[in-house]
């Protein structure tokens, strides 16, 4: 009785707390491949607050835009695991047929696309009920996928088939293709929803791409490997997985401005909502870290799981703010 | 019925591609260290000299020439299998440098995607190296056969990193 009296008491204080405290700070959430888990990190004290166990080999992250949600994918496990970002624990598995890697949301968070890298397709799953409704066939070994600010458009990075697919969303069928260079894995398109960048792993350069007039504008060259990119003011931030970089370059002149060196293997990449930092995880250090986008410097560095990778949208708010 | 399987699978991975193509979803990595009783730029100059293998048992011949980034050596082991090797990185003030398969052989190693890094760290007068790897297991679909799982693949880079790291602590400190 007098244990749990007390542990009411504490837990009412720490509902003032909260109530009285300051605005928290933004998390990410970083899947640890090898260790099964997800570290939760605290974006402005660069600290882990939290690990949930995933189990199945966990790689893409998408975190709902109200940060209630983190849906990650496991490849190994064949799960795509539901989490409530608050509460740190798993509310949902769906169960996946093929290989779920890539993993986004709907800008209104109604729809999960989820892709599997063996069968080729492009999973739609209703968010409301958790149930796999369609599934959408695109090229071989389908990766990152992006999605347009309206919510009218996704493109798929169809790795093996050095192309990007394009998928109207109302109609959930590809419209066209759009070859871009060797083994794209990762695509982000920029705010105004003009450009696309794919990163090709194996020709080592980033594809620009018009999305109006569907096609590769130019390549811009970076290191060896780019796994991912983060867009952060008019600059894209580039991980250069076996070059232990990241390439900055310019979205305007398309040159490069500088080459960063960062913890070891980095991988999934995410600029903060305030723009000052891009966030990423290095899947050879077993870290994940930051860089200030004015001094073009690693800023900070966290011990998190083995094997992170972080492919996706990880990035949680924790206000309505 | 596994050899049948087996059979199944083996004809199944002889169709792919041997460039570094598909793979699975799940990168592995490992590390193996061992403390060398020899100044650090002695095991530097052994382990960095790209074309010599001599310190790892089952190595039949390295051809190639160099040490320089871009440059490529062809291993052939004891049972003929071949793998060729590239140079990614050298960074010889770090004494680190980094290379990785040019091509997948899974009779080489049951792995693919495979890239390496080796490190050597002064410690105190002697010297501590450390082998690191990144690769995929060596069959490239979902629910692999044991011969080709993850688990043989971690097993198969581990078991050749502790035969290599104790064959070169056995040349360098035997003055060989």
């Amino acid at each position: 009785m007098l244990a749990r009296g007390r542990a009411l008491v504490l837990a009412g204080a720490l509902c003032l707390l909260a109530a009285a405290g300051p605005a928290r700070a933004d998390e990410a959430f970083v899947t640890n491949q090898q260790s099964d888990d997800v570290s939760v990190v605290d974006l402005e004290t660069a600290t882990v607050v939290a690990t949930i166990p995933v189990g199945g080999k966990p790689a893409g992250v998408a975190v709902s835009p109200d940060g209630s949600r983190a849906y990650v994918t496991s490849p190994e496990g064949k799960v795509v695991t539901v989490i409530d970002a608050a509460a740190r624990t798993v509310v949902a598995r769906i169960p996946i047929e093929g290989g779920p890697v890539g993993i986004v949301l709907s800008p209104d968070a109604a729809w999960l696309y989820v892709a599997d890298w063996f069968n080729n397709a492009i999973l739609v799953i209703d968010t409301a009920s958790n149930a796999v409704v369609a599934s959408i066939p695109v090229g071989r070994a389908p990766a990152g996928m992006a999605i347009t600010p309206d919510g009218r458009t996704l493109l798929s990075c169809d790795r093996d088939d050095d192309r990007l697919s394009v998928v109207d969303l109302a109609t959930r069928k590809v419209t066209g293709t759009i070859p871009v260079g060797t083994h794209p894995f990762a695509v982000t398109i920029a705010p105004d929803g003009k450009r696309a960048y794919a990163a090709n792993v194996m020709s080592n350069d980033v594809s620009v791409v018009d999305l109006a007039g569907r096609r590769e504008i130019t390549r811009v060259p970076v290191g060896d490997t780019p796994y991912g990119i983060a867009l952060a003011g008019t600059r894209a931030f580039v991980t250069d997985q076996h070059a232990d970089t990241v390439t900055v370059f310019d979205t305007g002149t398309l040159q490069t401005v500088a080459t960063i060196d960062t913890p070891s293997f980095p991988e999934g990449i995410e600029t903060a909502r305030d723009g000052r930092k891009v966030w990423a995880a290095a899947w050879g250090d077993d870290a994940f870290f930051s860089i200030d986008v004015e001094t073009l410097e690693v800023a900070d560095e966290v011990d998190v799981g083995t094997g992170p990778r972080a492919f996706g949208a990880f990035i949680r708010r924790t206000t309505s703010r | 019925m596994k050899s049948l399987l087996w059979a199944l699978v083996a004809g199944a991975v002889a169709l792919v591609p041997v460039v570094a193509e598909a793979h699975g979803p799940t990168r592995q990595k490992i590390e193996v260290t061992r403390e060398i009783d020899a100044p650090a730029d002695k095991v530097w100059a052994v382990v960095s000299n790209f074309q010599d293998l001599s310190w790892i048992p089952g190595v039949k011949s390295v051809e190639g020439s160099g040490s320089e980034v871009g440059a490529t050596r062809t291993i052939t082991l004891e049972n003929g299998e071949k793998l060729v090797e590239k140079m990614d990185k050298f960074d010889a003030a770090k004494m680190m440098f980094m290379y990785r398969a040019e091509a997948d052989n899974i009779k080489f190693l049951p792995v693919t995607n495979y890239s390496s890094r080796i490190t050597v760290k002064d410690a105190g007068g002697k010297s501590t190296v450390t082998w690191w790897g990144a690769f995929y297991r060596g069959y490239p679909n979902n629910d692999p056969p044991p011969e080709l799982s993850d688990e043989a693949a971690v097993k198969a880079v581990t078991d050749l990193y502790n035969a290599g790291l104790d064959g070169l602590k056995k040349k360098v400190e035997g003055g060989s």
